[in-house]
């Protein structure tokens, strides 16, 4: 992208254009290449400063076989942006782990587009946000299928839990889809802690706090499970769910 | 543990008057129910008579208004506690359906809520193995495997398997006083004398007490009930002995509570 | 005019007579009379006086007219749409006038041949013949821009519902017609809405009273029927408190070598307890196996919850058009009302469809269901696109989305595109969708019990997209079942 986005540029509908244009131009995308056959994994934290602005886009190309695991916690800053641009060839495997946590006004996203170019490929993608205060948490995720990506295996889901009056929480699991034997799930969900586990929690002993932190940690917790650096993430995760409480 | 004569009885719980409201509908009419400790209480009732409505208003679930009446529990006004608060005061419920609590494990679970109570109480944590520990035993004594208690709770588990976590949940908090609230149903003919055998192991003892809800006798075979009510209508229209529960099996509910 | 009027006429007919496999690909030979090509403020002023418009109808018609030269076609939808001349169409096609019609024995025969030809339910044939004891389903047809007969209007009458021309009710019930014309579409809402508001030629105007429940269902058949006229149907449906009302609305056009522009403005209100249920099928001609002709469809429906327990309901069973730009959506300011969408989308061979709604929950408590359904075959495209927003105030909303698509074969595409914002933590919002196809499994067990391959793929299809299916009434749930059947010939195999 050479302009400036605006907001009527669908990927840039929730951003904080104004943050972004402090940064204009973006530095071209960091390119992760995983070879035919080949295995690798990452983690990101974006936790910039308070009242700063971090943008990290990445463009990943999975070769035939390839295998990628990407783990990302977006928690810090005053507008965080994680983005993707992933293509799959044949029977590339893509998962994506991602958390949102937020909270005072802070603007955080994750913006996927994963394209399955060739046939066979599978992509998960797994994204939680907890919102308080003010702040917002958004994913917009694009799964697009190519003519002919036949046996393509996508899932996305997005969950997301406001802990504020004011909280946002924004999501557009979209799909684009040109072959026919394909199996590609969507779902979304935006709600607040269910009321009767949390009664059955403080019922138990545990204090409104503990029960929805606990509630809370276990609504983010899978997502890292087995992460690279996974201790590193459910540490980062935990530390921020106490803020947020 | 010192054994008190009857007329040296303990009140245990004291529901005065009790006036519940789930919105605009008023559920429970005027409940009052005294429970001494030592004491096994069996309240029955038809469905809908507010058997469910009267085990959370006492465990205090948001959106049960009390409209009216006193609940005293162990010498302290109960309805001003938090759900919390009235679990750390010794106060044990049995849902009759147990909820289920993804990505979140028994152990991790049980673990906070007791040293969450034992603090409140003002008693030092227990460590993760000194945890274990009563919690192995626990769940020994349940015939509980100890994996399923590393799962998360509840999620996954028969309906059997949900009841049967709650008698070892039950154990591991030692409460004052268990309100059970339609524990036997779901379950088959052993898991029920199991269940029956938890009850009396963990409770039946001079300074606890227990009240059982429920719709059917046959949990009564395996925990016998030193009083038995009838709850129609939002009130207790009739109590008794042990032989209520059998009339009431043999009669149905709408002879005994006309 | 008269010249434009005799030289349409003697092309439709030349065209008509050339018609052989869309069955309801027919010209009728009525005469037409036309407003002056192209669009223009004349053009607007011509409309208006056409139709004895008072003045403040004409100043909101040139507001809107002049609104629409600053704005832009949307760019958004996933639909690919040569660059369309608005200066090459006709905005204004009538039957030239003829007397107030006292009852249906005085309307054209040629006109009801036109409603035989398009295969009006038998139980609205009778209605239409006037044969007693036959179900109530009144008709307001419109037959291109005109409503020429409207039947039941006495029995209405007597339960206080107002159903008429909108033509009429501008000139009859001027009050009731601007209090809320354009209040749930705004003429600056959107480029095809503002198009309508300049150049709507006629549609309807139906008022449902307090506490009444609307005797019969109403019903609205649009037939484009003037080659390249375009169709700009106007509809304001008004449900006071406590009311109910459903109406049909159903859709055939004949077969035409250019493409047709349609865009039209549905305006539901509902006040407090009232409840307004909404259906439509449309199978306008979609164009030929190559993609030539078919209907541009680009509509604006929506309906304003505006009371407490106030609902609305969309039905739509969408198989025509080339192009279908088409979003039904509820905005849901009344404590605890309610908004539900269901779709079965279907596009075949080059038709392109880009449809979903939008569900504005500001009202406490308020609750939305969707369930769309999307068929796409040859090498057609088939977009969801949606939008569910809860705003900040509005506590205890609930909305349920079911995002379905069904792909028969590897050259066409389906597509979700599902906005959530949700700016309240009482909310709960779920939205699921799948993508599948037919699979050999399942033709193989269905022929193996004895269909042939195109009525196993309708039968799938069907049982695919019966959640939607079943909220139709039951004479557009057959009517429906067939088209999807009809739609989707050849596209297996």
């Amino acid at each position: 992208m050479t302009t400036l986005p605006t907001r009527r540029d669908e990927a840039w509908r929730y951003a904080d254009i104004d943050a972004v244009a402090r940064l204009w131009p973006l530095a071209a995308p960091e390119r992760i290449n995983v070879a035919a056959g080949d295995t690798a994994a990452r983690h990101l934290i974006v936790d910039a400063a308070q009242g700063a602005t971090e943008i990290r886009q990445f463009a990943i190309n999975l070769d035939k076989g390839a295998k990628f695991d990407f783990h990302v916690l977006a928690l810090g800053g005053a507008y965080g942006r994680i983005e993707l641009d992933v293509i799959l060839h044949e029977g590339a495997d893509f998962n994506l782990g991602g958390v949102i946590l937020g909270n005072d006004d802070q603007i955080l996203e994750i913006v996927t587009t994963v394209n399955h170019v060739e046939p066979g490929a599978t992509s998960r993608q797994t994204i939680r946000a907890v919102m308080a205060d003010k702040a917002t948490g958004t994913y917009l995720g694009k799964v697009a299928v190519a003519r002919g990506a036949q046996h393509t295996d996508s899932v996305q889901s997005f969950k997301a839990m406001l802990l504020g009056r004011a909280a946002t929480a924004n999501a557009k699991p979209e799909l684009e889809i040109y072959a026919d034997d394909v199996k590609c799930a969507h779902g979304a969900a935006i709600g607040e802690l269910d009321a009767m586990g949390l009664f059955y929690l403080e019922s138990r002993g545990l204090t409104p706090a503990d029960a929805k932190r606990l509630m809370l940690q276990a609504f983010v917790a899978g997502v890292f499970d087995g992460a690279e650096a996974e201790e590193e993430l459910q540490a980062a995760a935990l530390a921020k769910l106490g803020e947020l409480v | 543990m010192e054994f008190l004569s009857k007329d040296q009885l303990v009140k245990m719980l004291n529901i005065n008057n009790l006036h519940t409201a789930i919105g605009d509908k008023e559920i429970l009419k005027g409940l009052s129910l005294k429970i001494n400790a030592g004491e096994i209480h069996a309240i029955m009732g038809p469905n809908g008579a507010g058997k469910s409505t009267l085990t959370y208003t006492l465990g205090g679930r948001p959106g049960y208004e009390v409209t009216s009446g006193a609940v005293e529990f162990d010498g302290q006004d109960l309805l001003t506690l938090a759900p919390h608060e009235r679990a750390a005061a010794g106060l044990f419920l049995g849902f009759q359906y147990p909820v289920e609590i993804p990505g979140v494990s028994n152990v991790q679970f049980l673990r906070e809520a007791l040293n969450a109570q034992r603090k409140l109480r003002g008693e030092a944590p227990l460590s993760g193995g000194e945890f274990l520990k009563v919690a192995r035993a626990q769940a020994d004594a349940m015939g509980m495997n100890m994996d399923m208690l590393k799962r998360p709770v509840n999620v996954g588990f028969s309906g059997g398997e949900k009841k049967r976590n709650e008698m070892v949940q039950m154990g591991i908090l030692d409460p004052k006083l268990a309100i059970l609230d339609e524990t036997d149903s779901g379950l088959d003919i052993d898991a029920l004398r199991v269940v029956g055998e938890g009850i009396n192991r963990v409770m039946r003892k001079p300074d606890k007490a227990v009240l059982l809800i429920t719709h059917y006798q046959r949990l009564l075979d395996y925990v016998q009930p030193d009083f038995v009510h009838v709850l129609a209508a939002g009130r207790i229209v009739k109590s008794g002995g042990p032989e209520l529960a059998l009339e009431l099996e043999r009669e149905g509910y709408a002879e005994i509570a006309a | 005019m008269t010249n434009i009027a005799d030289t349409k006429n003697a092309e439709a007919l030349a065209a008509a007579n050339k018609v052989s496999d869309y069955e309801w690909g027919f010209s009728s030979d009525i005469e037409q009379e036309f407003a002056p090509k192209g669009l223009s403020e004349d053009t607007v002023r011509f409309i208006s006086a056409k139709k004895n418009e008072p003045e403040w109808m004409l100043d909101w018609r040139l507001k809107a007219y002049r609104y629409w030269l600053t704005m832009e076609t949307p760019h958004w939808a996933k639909l690919n749409i040569p660059p369309i001349d608005y200066q090459d169409a006709y905005y204004y096609a009538a039957p030239k006038a003829k007397k107030q019609l006292g009852s249906l024995d005085e309307v054209d025969p040629e006109i009801l041949r036109v409603y035989e030809k398009l295969g009006i339910p038998l139980e609205e044939q009778k209605m239409l013949a006037g044969v007693e004891g036959a179900r109530k389903v009144a008709v307001d047809a419109v037959f291109d821009s005109v409503s020429v007969a409207t039947t039941f209007r006495k029995e209405l009458e007597e339960a206080g519902v107002i159903f008429r021309s909108i033509s009429e009710a501008i000139r009859e019930y001027p009050e009731q017609v601007k209090k809320w014309l354009g209040k749930v579409v705004p003429m600056h809402d959107n480029y095809f809405a503002a198009l309508n508001c300049a150049v709507f030629s006629d549609g309807t105007f139906v008022y449902i009273p307090e506490g009444v429940r609307c005797p019969m269902e109403l019903s609205t058949y649009f037939r484009i029927n003037a080659e390249n006229t375009g169709q700009f149907e106007r509809t304001l449906i008004v449900a006071d408190k406590g009311s109910y009302v459903s109406y049909l609305e159903g859709c055939t056009a004949p077969m035409r070598d250019e493409n047709q522009l349609h865009a039209a403005v549905v305006e539901l209100v509902i006040l407090d307890d009232a409840e307004i249920k909404y259906s439509t099928v449309q199978n306008w001609y979609p164009g030929d196996a190559e993609g030539k002709g078919g209907i541009y469809n680009f509509v604006t429906k929506r309906a304003l919850c505006q009371g407490k327990n106030s609902k609305v309901s969309w039905t739509q069973v969408e198989t025509g058009s080339a192009v279908t730009w088409k979003y039904p959506s509820c905005v849901l300011n009344g404590e605890n009302s309610v908004g539900e969408f269901y779709s079965v989308a279907v596009t075949n061979n080059h038709q392109q469809a880009d449809t979903g709604t939008k569900m504005i929950h500001n009202g406490k408590n308020s609750r939305s269901t969707i369930v769309s359904k999307g068929i796409s075959a040859g090498k057609s495209n088939g977009t969801y696109r949606g939008l569910v927003k809860v705003a900040a105030n509005a506590d205890g909303v609930r909305n349920f989305t079911q995002c379905d698509s069904l792909l028969l074969g590897d050259q066409c595409g389906a597509h979700t595109v599902p906005y959530i914002e949700v700016k309240n933590p009482t909310a709960q919002i779920e939205h699921e969708a799948t993508t599948s196809k037919i699979s050999d499994d399942q033709l193989f067990y269905a022929m193996q019990r004895g269909l042939d391959q195109e009525s196993a793929v309708a039968l799938i299809v069907n049982g695919f997209a019966k959640e939607v299916l079943q909220q139709l009434p039951m004479e557009f749930a057959v009517e429906a079942q067939k088209l999807l059947g009809i739609s989707l010939e050849g596209s297996v195999g």
